[in-house]
């Protein structure tokens, strides 16, 4: 398991370093102390795992996992911040608490491994999931669970179960990371998840109209619906 | 009557207080006013029997004074109704100081409680326990790496938390008060590393000057948290104190990240600080966060030296 760490206390890397030499299952390939450099390690490591200090200069750990494209499986740490802790209890995200005890370290961790699809290599299989933030609640969104990504101004509504959560990100920047293979742009606003197409059915004027899983209805424009027919029949 | 009077006996007393009285000032008051009740009682009813009966003592009663002449009667009847009054004033007395005494313990329980929750709630956020925190996890560190390090830290953290503790004592020596600070930035070096520079310009004549405790180490770690902590660079503090015009004036100055309005003016810390100087020097004393520059912060207090 790649494990990066970021925090803005050298002393605390170190700990944590130290901590996590007593696991034989995990390699800690980086560090970094402030959101740019944290960004930067991801991108170029692709850890599967970031332990994230929360109150770090010039952004919080969250605002950094609202950056980025692919977030990886996180345990957050902190000293002592009340919101924070509130914030992961209310949305039931893993966090340490530092001085971080090994007992609890390795529950956290035995929790990153449990239901990792591992492949020949021994590498972990990138969860694809985003982290949103919609006022006090925050979710890691799946995204093959997400059913369709609208568009809203600059930025994108998700329909995911039974929430609707912003995404802060226009919808082409959105669309260069979705697997084209699970999700198809429907119009000019719209993608949807192919797994959840239920119904199909023809529009007006060489139009679909699709029917999805969990009630929504999607309007497919007459360009894309053609791309769609050749796809599907292909398939 | 002896009701009505009794009645009337407890709305004066319960006017007048008398139940926090000294035991004999109270015994004369009650004996007093048991008294003149009775005598009161003892008149109507001799006044309505002689109405009644054309006699002074009832006829029932008579039956029990058969062998005493009439002023032998008559000095009975008075003596029953004092008895009669004095025992039950006394009954109510010994009754009413009862729920006087529950009542008194209860609001003492609840009192403590609140003292309690209020020392607490004060110390926690006197404590910051996220400088607690993160300092006990940077020094749990230091313990393989710099073992010399490391015990210093524990003294300094030592050090900071009975100064902590013992901040109950108004006024402290400027002197003291920079030893606290001292520490403090000690176990922040530890954390922030070459992030913080400190520079001092404390006037001699200024370090006996007496200020309240922890009013300095408020600034510092406002300066600290809102200021340098935020800044990825980190930044220079700079701490000044000196005497002018018999009044001793502090200034802590630091960098803060621009175009952010601070939490901090309305921080709990910097109102207990005003609140403190307020009651201490009244007018006298002042507090100002000077935040006219948008990448600088400083905060000056000026109080009678």
């Amino acid at each position: 398991m790649k494990a990066l760490v970021v925090d803005d206390e050298p002393l605390a890397r170190r700990e944590l370093r130290r901590l996590l030499a007593a696991f034989p299952a995990v390699e800690v390939v980086g560090e970094a102390g402030d959101v740019d450099e944290a960004r930067a390690r991801i991108d170029a490591l692709s850890p599967d795992v970031v332990f994230l200090d929360i109150q770090m200069p010039g952004g919080t750990g969250f605002d950094l996992l609202t950056q980025i494209d692919h977030v990886p499986r996180v345990v957050f740490t902190t000293a002592y911040d009340q919101y924070a802790v509130r914030a992961f209890d209310v949305n039931a995200l893993d966090y340490l608490l530092k001085p971080i005890e090994p007992e609890r370290l390795a529950a956290a961790l035995r929790k990153v491994q449990a239901g990792a699809v591992v492949d020949a290599d021994g590498r972990m299989e990138p969860l694809e999931q985003l982290f949103i933030r919609d006022g006090p609640r925050s979710w890691f969104v799946a995204l093959r669970e997400v059913s369709l990504f609208t568009a809203e101004g600059n930025y994108v509504r998700l329909a995911w179960g039974r929430e609707r959560p912003l995404l802060g990100r226009s919808l082409a920047a959105l669309e260069r990371n979705l697997d084209p293979r699970r999700f198809f742009r429907a119009s000019r606003g719209q993608i949807l998840n192919l797994d959840f197409v239920e119904q199909v059915e023809p529009g007006s004027g060489g139009r679909l109209h699709v029917q999805l899983r969990g009630g929504q209805e999607v309007e497919m424009s007459r360009r894309q619906a053609r791309l769609f027919r050749a796809r599907t029949t292909l398939a | 009557m002896g009701l009505g009077s009794t009645h009337g006996l407890r709305r004066v007393a319960a006017r007048r207080d008398w139940l926090s009285l000294a035991p004999v000032p109270l015994g004369i008051r009650v004996a007093g006013g048991t008294l003149l009740c009775a005598l009161l009682s003892c008149l109507t009813a001799m006044t309505l029997s002689q109405a009644v009966y054309g006699q002074r003592v009832a006829p029932i009663t008579q039956s029990f004074y058969r062998r005493l002449p009439p002023s032998g009667q008559l000095r009975n009847e008075v003596i029953f109704f004092v008895v009669v009054h004095a025992a039950w004033t006394a009954a109510y007395l010994a009754f009413a100081m009862q729920r006087r005494r529950h009542r008194a313990e209860v609001r003492q329980a609840q009192l403590g409680e609140a003292l309690r929750s209020a020392e607490l709630r004060l110390l926690v956020s006197q404590l910051n326990p996220h400088f607690l925190f993160n300092a006990l996890n940077g020094l749990r560190s230091l313990i393989a790496d710099d073992p010399d390090r490391a015990r210093d830290a524990v003294t300094q953290l030592a050090r900071t938390l009975r100064y902590t503790l013992a901040s109950g004592e108004d006024l402290v020596s400027l002197e003291r008060e920079l030893e606290m600070v001292e520490d403090y930035l000690a176990l922040e070096s530890m954390r922030l590393a070459e992030r913080l520079v400190v520079e001092r310009e404390i006037e001699p004549a200024a370090r006996t000057a007496r200020v309240p405790a922890m009013l300095l180490q408020t600034l510092v770690e406002n300066a600290i948290k809102h200021g340098i902590a935020e800044l990825r660079p980190g930044g220079t503090l700079r701490i000044g104190a000196r005497i002018e015009g018999g009044e001793l004036v502090l200034r802590v100055d630091n960098p803060r990240p621009a175009g952010r309005t601070p939490a901090v003016a309305e921080g709990l810390g910097l109102r207990n600080a005003t609140e403190r100087l307020r009651l201490l020097f009244g007018t006298r004393a002042a507090l100002h966060l000077d935040l006219s520059r948008p990448d600088r912060a400083t905060a000056r207090v000026r109080l009678p030296a």
